[in-house]
């Protein structure tokens, strides 16, 4: 067997065993692999809400749109660590984005406003720390 | 076979496996319920493998919304699931699939589950498979709007030769099979994009693609 022919055997098998690669059609950026390294590593919670960011900024800076549930990921996450205040704005802007997120969305902004405000300092979690501008 | 005829043969059945040809199936009831959200709930898991559900989940998000549909955001939901008592995935599974997307705003509900995720150590090759059973229920009716199997097996020689096409395939995988830990997630992948394959087993383009209604079979070519 050729070289050459070794390497295109290998980059079919590649793109075979990729799953078709072909473009996907929203820029997920690593959310999968974020995710999938946020239940195989829970302790590294900040590695995960950072590549949640990270979708959101991309998406942005490319001017496409943010794909599906990542705001809402992302305000969760923002939740999670008690900054209600900016967890209500990404639970809106999923809403706003994805009118078949309201029914979820509505109670999760309810829930976010509920819940007492997080003390003014600033919080120190990951996602707080993101949002420093 | 030649060494090269061989590699082409399994290039061929691989890619083959990517455009089979649509099995018949009738999607009918799934194109009459027109969901435009999906709510992907965790998994049930039957196999050992006590990880395997919350990474698979990991897997699944992606390729549903690369569908054109509305994907509700995984990991929150599963711990609002979690919130409500129900963190084991069977409960969730067999809860009223009506309530359950009245819950979470939600046309439908695809529940997977795992059938197998294991790894056998044989005297000269690894053998890794999965196997996954989907099943996508309306929100409304609580009927199956779809279903849908997927295996994946692949097999390396560990030992041997010291080339030909295991060594090929394992480089290719970046060593998806190691003694230590052998990763599943790209056969889990594989499996999940040719189970939403379309044409194909998979769903038929959802609202946020440009082919959606252009790509389903009407009832005449059924």
């Amino acid at each position: 067997m050729t070289r050459a022919t070794g390497v295109a055997a290998t980059v079919v098998l590649a793109a075979a065993l990729q799953g078709c690669a072909t473009p996907t059609y929203y820029a997920w950026g690593a959310y999968d692999d974020a995710l999938y390294a946020h239940y195989k590593n829970p302790q590294e919670r900040e590695a995960f809400v950072e590549n949640l960011k990270k979708v959101l900024l991309e998406a942005e800076k490319e001017g496409r749109r943010v794909p599906p549930g990542i705001n809402a990921e992302y305000g969760y996450a923002l939740y999670e660590e008690g900054r209600y205040v900016e967890a209500v704005v990404y639970f809106q802007k999923e809403r706003d984005q994805w009118p078949e997120s309201l029914v979820l969305m509505e109670k999760m902004i309810r829930n976010a406003q509920r819940q007492k405000p997080a003390s003014p300092t600033p919080a120190q979690g990951p996602a707080g720390a993101l949002e420093k501008r | 076979m030649t060494r090269k005829a061989s590699i082409a043969a399994v290039a061929l059945a691989l890619l083959a496996g990517c455009a089979a040809a649509p099995p018949r199936k009738d999607y009918a009831k799934l194109i009459a319920a027109n969901p435009r959200s999906i709510l992907v709930v965790p998994v049930v898991n039957k196999s050992v493998d006590v990880d395997a559900p919350a990474y698979f989940l990991s897997t699944l998000p992606v390729p549903v919304a690369e569908r054109g549909y509305y994907v509700f955001p995984v990991n929150l939901v599963k711990r609002l699931l979690e919130d409500e008592g129900l963190s084991d995935a069977s409960l969730v599974h067999s809860a009223d699939p009506m309530r359950l997307c009245s819950l979470f705003g939600a046309d439908a509900v695809l529940l997977v589950s795992i059938e197998r995720w294991d790894a056998k150590y044989l005297l000269i090759a690894t053998q890794v498979t999965v196997e996954f059973e989907y099943a996508l229920k309306d929100g409304k009716t609580g009927e199956t709007l779809w279903t849908d199997k997927q295996a994946m097996v692949y097999s390396s020689d560990s030992g041997g030769g010291g080339g030909g096409l295991g060594s090929l395939i394992a480089a290719v995988v970046s060593a998806a099979v190691t003694k230590a830990a052998p990763n599943y997630m790209p056969l889990a992948r594989q499996a999940n994009s040719q189970a939403m394959a379309f044409p194909g087993p998979g769903f038929p383009a959802g609202p946020y693609l440009p082919s959606y209604k252009k790509d389903r079979p009407t009832p005449e070519s059924q």
